[in-house]
Parts: structure tokens; C-alpha cells; sequence
């Protein structure tokens, strides 16, 4: 049985799990759907109430009867390397991709339909709320009013986006931002905006939770530091032991989100207390592996193969 | 009217770094230019940042 990793070749995380693979000879296929169609190939038969396909690519043949489970890691749009790319042929190649995958009883990490809910980060709130984290006091709103009145009763207070910067442009960046309750927030009427009681900080943690078992890590936060992924720091990530009421509250966010794999970013406060920020549902474990040396990597070729 | 949260915007950081490694389709896996696999070197990895929180998220949903 085949393990499918859905990535793009440049991604050295993914190498940290295919090396795993191979060093427990299981047997694995890499493909980039944005090779597909081209240097990846797939085809699909629904014959007298019969289901086959296979998916072919590095000279390597897959066959969705011994497929065991599919990873999706940082897999490119469908067909974003052909010769004649198009909004048409991706959603094609999409529908013929992805619906092979669905209708195997393969295992995912994550299935596209919980990654895609889970990565709408409003709903986390609730979904965090609903799971017993402590969650800072948020408002998104297009009110004005709405949003001064949030800035005057808590003061203290970070704006952020809630699906990361704009594209299309420069490349940019849009951490989050602490801003005073003075600002002008006329401009709200222009997009939803997302405010949230600054929470401050001594730490930023980060767990990372693979099918059933979790890893925290845990970095003092520089003085001043609102968004830990911004700006530079002396400190490194070391290993923390997960507090009974965190794990707990993991457990209910992932079976609520349907998720196999997630990290969770929380902003641990001076009494200890871990806020929780966001939930990750892709979220990288590279920079955490590299630096505490947790298993992450073959916690996730172990769930693979199982 | 801009949305009050690009008022926040700045310039992302030149992302511009030449990752030393290429993908090897045989093994799957990113190697070195003497063949050894990429993740084999540490300094490699966290030098191009390849595998920090940053890297792609816009794009690949992997914060």
C-alpha cells in the first residue's frame, strides 16, 4: 500500500517525512498537482459499476487500489505547470485529481474539506471558544462605531487580517499590529476588520498536534514583539510539556475541525495562561523539529503508514 | 476608501534566497550538490528558511 504526498518539489518538510518513509520502505509517490497535466499524468474509469485509476508520474505508477493514505502538504494549483495554463484547465484538472482522490478509501492529512473550513479563521474563534480555550476578546465588524467602541473598552488593542496580506501587487507583508484606541477608524467601512485585546506577552508556543499525539514548543517573546513570525529574537523554541487543560481542549478543536494534523499558535501571558491565536491546519513544523528536536516529521510518516 | 487593516501594510522582506538544493525525482527528495539529501544539513535548511512559518502561507495555506 502507497502513501500519496501532495506537494510542490521544493518543499525539504515533505523531505523530512519521505525520508522517514523510506527508512521504514514505504512505499510513497510525491507528485505536485500543478505537473499534472505533463510531467504527471492520471486517468479515471467508472466501467459497469466499477471504479479504477491510477496517477503516474516520475516513472512511478500508482494505482488508487493500493493507495493507503494522502498527504497534503504544499501541493500547487492543478495544472499551474502546463504548457497553456488556465482558470479553465486547473478547475479541469481539479475536478479529475481531486475526485479520483475522494473516491478511494484512502486516509487524508487533512481532507481538503476540513482544511478549507478550518482555514476561515472567524470560525476558529468559535470553534475555540466552543473547545474551552481562552480566546482574546476579537471583533470583526465593518462598523466604525462598532470598532471604536471595541478600541475604547479594551484600550489595548492589535488589528490583524484575517486571510493574510493582499496579493496581486508587490509582495507585502501584514503582521499583526498593535494600534492605540486613538485611531481613526472611518476606513472600517471599507473591509471587515479584525481587532483583537492585545495580549501581553512572554511567550509565543506553538503545538503542533499529528493523529492523536501533540508537540509544544514554547519561544520567550522579544521585548515589544506582537507578531511572533516578525522580527528577530535571540531565543529559540525549546520543548514544553502540554498542560492537561490545553491538551484537553486540542482534543475538542480537532474532533469539532475533523483534522489529522494541525498547529496551534497561542500567546502565553505573564500568568502562564496560553491565549489561543490560530489554528493552523498546514501549519509549518520544519523551524520546530530543527529546533527541539521533536519527532514531528516521523510522528507524521507513522500516521501515514499505519 | 483603503480597508483600515492595509493601513498596516508593508513591504514583505526580500524572499529572493536561492535555495542550494535540487528535487531528485528518483528519490523524491531534494539533494545537495554532492547528492546528499538537503535536509541532511541543518545550516542548509534554516539558512534559506525553507521550513520556517513564514515561507509560503499566502500561497499554500502552511503558516
Amino acid at each position: 500500500m502507497t502513501v500519496l504526498i501532495l506537494t510542490c518539489r521544493q518543499d525539504v518538510t515533505a523531505d523530512m517525512v519521505v525520508a522517514r518513509l523510506h527508512d521504514h520502505g514505504v512505499p510513497l509517490m510525491r507528485l505536485d498537482p500543478a505537473d499534472l497535466p505533463g510531467a504527471a499524468a492520471l486517468s479515471t474509469e467508472y466501467v459497469s459499476g466499477d471504479f479504477q485509476g491510477y496517477l503516474s508520474t516520475g516513472g512511478r505508477l500508482l494505482s488508487m487500489s493500493s493507495l493507503r493514505s494522502i498527504w497534503v502538504r504544499r501541493p500547487g494549483a492543478p495544472a499551474a505547470h502546463a504548457p497553456e495554463p488556465s482558470p479553465w484547465l486547473t478547475a479541469e484538472t481539479e475536478q479529475a485529481l481531486y475526485g479520483m482522490l475522494y473516491a478511494t478509501q484512502a486516509r487524508w492529512m487533512n481532507h481538503p474539506s476540513a482544511s478549507a473550513q478550518a482555514r476561515c479563521k472567524p470560525w476558529q474563534l468559535r470553534i475555540a471558544q466552543r473547545s474551552n480555550f481562552a480566546v482574546p476578546p476579537t471583533v470583526i465588524t465593518t462598523f466604525p462605531y462598532a470598532a471604536r467602541q471595541f478600541a475604547e473598552q479594551y484600550g489595548d488593542i492589535v488589528v490583524k487580517a484575517a486571510s493574510g496580506p493582499p496579493s496581486g501587487g508587490p509582495p507585502v507583508a501584514l503582521p499583526t499590529t498593535r494600534i492605540g484606541p486613538d485611531a481613526d477608524f472611518a476606513a472600517v467601512s471599507a473591509g471587515p476588520t479584525l481587532l483583537q485585546r492585545y495580549i501581553p506577552k512572554q511567550a509565543d508556543v506553538r503545538l503542533t498536534y499529528v493523529g492523536g499525539r501533540m508537540y509544544a514548543a514554547r519561544k520567550p517573546a522579544a521585548e515589544g514583539q506582537v507578531d511572533g513570525r516578525y522580527g528577530t529574537s535571540e531565543h529559540t523554541w525549546t520543548a514544553v510539556d502540554t498542560p492537561d487543560r490545553i491538551a484537553r481542549a486540542v482534543h475538542d478543536f480537532i474532533d469539532l475541525a475533523g483534522l489529522a494534523y494541525a498547529a496551534f499558535d497561542f500567546a502565553e501571558d505573564e500568568e502562564g495562561v496560553w491565549w489561543f491565536l490560530e489554528c493552523n491546519q498546514g501549519g509549518q513544523f520544519g523551524f520546530i523539529e530543527l529546533e527541539t528536536g521533536q519527532p514531528i516529521a516521523e510522528e507524521v510518516a507513522r500516521w501515514l503508514r499505519a | 476608501m483603503r480597508p483600515f487593516v492595509l493601513n498596516y501594510v508593508r513591504p514583505a522582506e526580500d524572499p529572493a534566497v536561492t535555495a542550494p538544493y535540487t528535487y531528485d525525482s528518483a528519490l523524491q527528495l531534494n539533494v545537495l550538490p554532492d547528492g546528499r539529501p538537503a535536509i541532511l544539513d541543518r545550516t542548509v535548511l534554516l539558512a534559506t528558511g525553507t521550513t520556517t512559518s513564514t515561507a509560503g502561507s499566502k500561497t499554500h495555506f502552511d503558516d
